[in-house]
Parts: structure tokens; sequence; C-alpha cells
């Protein structure tokens, strides 16, 4: 079990900004996307896309949603699932914990 | 006065592209739990925007266009009748002794349902010259026509595509990564102007010479096969000779089951705001139908990947007697030569066009309607432009016109 990343300060993302935490710096085989959401929280979920090759992180941020950048699918941010097509298949999640002002990132936590 | 969701207890899904799974996944997401089932010929529902692109390339198989596993069906209690539906039962609904309304299916089958969704699609369109009937000639809707074009693309082969549009430049492009030889052949130049406006267009079918591709513009007059080989004539005289030829011109809606059952049909399946047709029994959804509005206004058919799911949530939230969903401006996309293409609301409506440039050429472009309204925009490699488009259009914000066209100013800031 890996221990948690410290990926920096909160003040690094903005609010309906997301930050990706690539696959050799997180540990996992997977680039990471970070994304603060409209409801102040922060959220992890794997970068790509599971429909075709697009980054999450580049996509449209709405609510606790993100929409994907290329074919517009929609995942939810807090549980990783897809809210509509062309993806089928719900993104992994991570755990993100806030400390001293910090974001401390669990590659081998999801969420769900 | 149709009955409530507790007195519809089977419907029968005619067509499982994605209006037709749309309809079915909606309907278990919205809690209906009668019986449930869609018949098409080709078995488990697929996407189809791969055909011309990833599944061609054989960089996805069938398994991976699915557009959901064979266990979600399982789990989820639908039931896929592998068939073709060839005519529509409704004269038992009618009388005393009404066992429900119900298909035929080609080999003699009948099913019956209280409800049924026509979630029919079309048929390439064909040209309508001498040899445009040939067999030979390649279309591409479904899936064994990717197959059969895919088995006939090899390197060296020369293939002619007729219709320069989003299948015919998307089949071009993969027929090049294949090692083909494309001519791509249209009688408009540049063609998709209605779709993404006269810049984005020419510089979008600029790309195909520099990829290799030998553009033509011209009409076919005739198409002739022999010893292998086709010719292509056109009206101008120029002979373009070729392994093989795609035509992709558009579609015909499949209307002819809807309007034989008496059913009203105007180039489509004529559909109110709930996708049910003119018998309340049955919807339709998809490439299909067509909106006639409250206001009796007919709308043009749409033939968008979006919009075949939009319809079919639509019939979902009607059929589970649940508010209809509010759908946006219009959208599609398009890939070729290593480029994304979108498009969202009308390129084509009245009003003044604003375009983004970067290094002097065109990336995005914004058509601004009648006071100022932004109604459409068009995009390449611009997935954030065009969320954010999309959002202005619906919401109806007023933006500023220099900042449009200045690309250091990300859309998004303009839609929040």
């Amino acid at each position: 079990m890996r221990e948690a990343i410290n990926i920096g300060s909160v003040d690094d993302i903005d609010e309906g900004e997301a930050l990706v935490i690539p696959a050799e710096d997180n540990g996992t085989k997977d680039d990471i996307a970070v994304f603060h959401a409209e409801d102040g929280n922060f959220y992890a979920i794997n970068d790509e896309c599971t429909h075709e090759t697009a980054s999450l992180a580049d996509g449209w941020i709405e609510g606790t949603e993100v929409e994907c950048p290329v074919h517009a699918a929609k995942f939810c941010l807090k549980s990783g699932a897809a809210l509509c097509l062309p993806a089928t298949v719900a993104a992994r999640t991570y755990k993100i914990e806030v400390q001293d002002g910090d974001l401390l990132l669990y590659p081998d936590t999801p969420v769900v | 006065m149709l009955p409530p969701l507790m007195d519809i207890n089977s419907i029968l899904i005619i067509g499982g592209g994605l209006s037709g799974f749309t309809v079915a996944q909606n309907l278990r997401t919205r809690g209906y739990d009668g019986t449930l089932g869609i018949v098409d010929p080709d078995g488990i529902p697929y996407d189809r925007p791969p055909l011309s692109k990833a599944y061609l390339l054989g960089q996805k198989d069938a398994g991976g266009i699915a557009l959901a596993p064979e266990s979600w069906y399982t789990q989820h209690d639908v039931e896929i009748i592998t068939g073709t539906a060839r005519e529509l039962l409704l004269a038992e609904s009618k009388g005393p002794d009404a066992q429900g309304i119900g298909v035929r299916l080609t080999d003699d089958r009948e099913l019956y349902a209280d409800r049924i969704v026509l979630a029919l699609g079309g048929q390439a369109r064909t040209l309508p010259i001498e040899g445009g009937d040939l067999d030979s000639v390649l279309v591409l809707r479904d899936r064994a026509d990717a197959d059969k074009l895919r088995s006939k693309l090899h390197p060296g082969t020369h293939l002619a595509i007729i219709g320069a549009g989003l299948i015919g430049a998307e089949v071009a492009s993969a027929a090049l990564k294949l090692g083909a030889t494309v001519s791509l052949i249209d009688p408009i130049d540049p063609p998709l102007i209605p779709a993404v406006g006269q810049e984005l267009a020419r510089k979008l079918h600029d790309m195909h010479t520099p990829a290799g591709i030998t553009t033509v513009q011209g009409t076919p007059a005739r198409i002739s096969c022999a010893q292998g080989m086709h010719t292509v004539e056109l009206v101008d005289g120029t002979l373009i000779t070729a392994h093989e030829v795609l035509v992709g011109i558009g579609m015909v809606p499949n209307t002819s089951m809807a309007q034989v059952a008496g059913l009203e049909t105007d180039h489509g399946i004529i559909v109110d705001e709930h996708q049910r047709t003119s018998d309340s029994h049955i919807y339709a959804v998809g490439d299909a139908s067509r909106t006639r509005t409250t206001t009796g206004e007919l709308l043009r058919r749409a033939e968008h990947w979006e919009y075949a799911m939009n319809t079919g949530a639509t019939a979902a939230a009607s059929l589970s007697n649940q508010e209809l969903p509010q759908h946006g401006a219009s959208w599609f996309w398009s890939d070729r030569h290593g480029v994304h293409v979108e498009g969202v609301g009308e390129m084509n409506a009245q009003g003044t066009t604003i375009l983004r440039f970067i290094d002097d050429s065109p990336v995005a472009a914004f058509r601004l309607g009648e006071h100022g309204k932004l109604v459409g925009a068009a995009a390449i490699d611009g997935g954030l432009t065009i969320r954010a488009a999309r959002r202005i259009i619906d919401r109806g914000i007023i933006v500023d016109p220099v900042a449009l066209a200045d690309p250091n100013i990300p859309l998004k800031k303009l839609a929040r």
C-alpha cells in the first residue's frame, strides 16, 4: 500500500480547474486528474476518458461532473460513474484529503 | 389520454441503434420494470461513429464498439431479439378483442406489446445515375458495411469516394492509413459549409491534398465495372478509375413500414414533442423520426449521433410519464487526418461570422444572429470552445464579438 502523495497546495488548482498527476509521479499505471469542483471540494479520477483517448482534466467541469472535451461523455467526479454515452465504463476514483492546506492523493484507495 | 406507466406492461423497441438502445437504457433508469425487448438484425446494439474510424482501422473490434456489454442486458432484463421487422400490426388494437399492437418479422414471428418504439434508422442514399445501384458499389451504414469495406482496403487499393462530407472525409483519412490510394469526389468545393461555415470548411477540405488524397470537384454521371475495376465518369467527361467505389452522400430514413401501417410520414415518421407518432401507442426516435412542434412547425430531420440519443431519452421519459428532458443546441463531431472537428447550433443561420485565428489559420468560427446572439459555432481541435459555445447558445448569453475573436480569451470565461 503506497503512502499518500502530497501534490501541493489547495491554491494550486482554481475552482473549476483540474491538474494531472502523471503516472510516473503517482506510482500507478495511469495518469490521475485532480479536480477542484464547483462544490468547492477536490476529487480525483483517472485522467483518460474510458471511451477513447482524451484527457478529462481538459474537460468541462460543472458542478461535480466533468464532460469529456472530445465526445462529451460525462463522469461523476464523486463516484467516477459514466453518466451518459458514449462512455459506458466508470472512471477509477482515488481518495483525496486536504491537510494543512495541502492536497493528499491516495493512489491505492478508491473512493467507491 | 394515455394510461399512466403502471398500465404499460410491455414495450418493444424496433431497431438497436443508438436511439433504440437509449430508449431501453433510459426506461430502466427511470424505473420501468415491465417487459422490454429490442429487435435488431445485428443483435447486441453497437455504436456507429467508429465504423468510419477506429473500427475500420481495426483499432476497435465488435466488442469494443458495443453500447453496453452483453451482461448489461441480462442485468437489466432487456431481451435482444435478433430479427428484422417487416410489418406493423395495428388492426388488432382497434377491435374489442384487442391483443395489443405488434410487429411481424421477416421469419413470420409475431411479437406484441403495449407500446412500440420505432428506431428504424435509414439506408445509405444511392446515386440516381447509371451504375449507382451496382452491387459492387460500397456504402457505410452498419457493421457489415464496415467489414466489407475493410476487407477491400489493402496497400495499393485505389478507392474512389463520392461525397466529401463527414463520412467521405473520415473514410478517406482511414483508407490512407490502411495504405490505399484515395480519390475524393464532390460537386461542391468545399463541402460542409452549412455545418462549419466557409472558412473552416475550406481549411478542412484543404487538408486532404497534403495528406495524399486526390480531391476532384465534379458531379458523377455514370459508374461502370469491368474486369474488377470501376470507372466513375463525371458530367464533364472526366474518368476516374478505381478498384472500389464508396458512395457517402447521406441517408434515406426508413419510413416505409410506418407508412404502410398508416402512420403519418413526411420524409420521416412524424412525431410530436414526446416522440409519439400519429398513433399514440407507437413512438419513433432517431434518424427516421421528424418532429412537428405543438405550434405545427415541421422541423428538419436531424441525423447526428446526439440527436439519436436525445430523442431516445425523450421517448423514455414520455413512456415513463415523467417530465421531458430539455435538449440544447444540436452538436456533432468528426475526426480526420488527426484533427477533431466539432460543431454546435446553426452555422448556416442568418447572421455574421466571427473567426478566431491561431498562426493566421482559422481554428474556430462563431455565427452571430439577431441582436448579436450566438446561434452556432464550429472549431477544429477546440472541444472546450464548443462546450462553452453550447452553453452560451443555450443560455442566450450575449458575448462581445471582440472577445470571441481573441484566441487568448478562453470561451469558458465568456460562458459563466
